[in-house]
């Protein structure tokens, strides 16, 4: 399995709770659906501004859908 | 799959057919002339109409199937994508025309110093598309 970015987040978990798919969420932050299942998959580290955009649609704070892993 | 992957895995399949198709045709006419031939028009036309043909016609298809993701501009990620196998993709090109050049240098043959660049720009056409689409399934 290849290695996973740093960057670590509860997207999934969080969009589940909000009841959104992939493709409405990013419809939400302007990304494509692939993109919003790289996000979570640990395969894509989304920009500032869309990783703050993601919270805003979970109406949260950015640290508590993304965080460092070490 | 994006419609952005999605024309990455036509446009590599293209390239590499037609390429494939153009090279072979100019081997077999070297071998009956018994010489490298010189670039000739009408296979270079018949090369680039083909390549027009099958991704404007590829791509409507790809289109009509997933007619929304068609008209999606390039997120951030893809950007990314894009930014990194054009990047990379280009040393295939500087290599290949570095190498076009010493050997004009040493040979004087301008008909190999055609085919080698242009084999590089191809070579590397394919190779940015082929980076696209591992970046897409891997990470970024």
């Amino acid at each position: 399995m290849a290695k996973l970015l740093p960057i670590a987040n509860n997207v999934r978990e969080l969009r589940e709770q909000h009841g959104l798919t992939q493709g409405e969420l990013g419809e939400k932050v302007k990304v494509t659906r692939q993109t919003v299942a790289a996000i979570e998959q640990r395969r894509y580290s989304p920009s500032l501004e869309t990783a703050f955009r993601i919270a805003d649609v979970f109406g949260t704070g950015i640290e508590k859908v993304f965080y460092w892993e070490r | 799959m994006s419609f952005h992957e999605k024309s990455a895995w036509l446009m590599s399949i293209v390239l590499t057919v037609c390429g494939l198709s153009y090279f072979q045709k100019v081997y077999s006419f070297s071998l009956a002339a018994g010489e490298l031939i010189g670039p000739s028009l009408p296979l270079l036309s018949r090369f680039t109409i083909g390549i027009v043909v099958a991704a404007i016609i590829g791509h409507i298809i790809i289109a009509v199937t997933s007619p929304k993701e068609a008209e999606q501009e390039p997120d951030e990620r893809e950007k990314s994508i894009f930014d990194k196998a054009g990047n990379l993709s280009g040393y295939v090109l500087g290599f290949g025309a570095i190498t076009g050049v010493l050997h004009f240098a040493m040979q004087g043959n301008g008909n190999v110093l055609f085919y080698i660049v242009f084999g590089s720009l191809l070579a590397s056409q394919i190779c940015e598309y082929i980076l696209q689409i591992m970046y897409y399934r891997g990470r970024i």
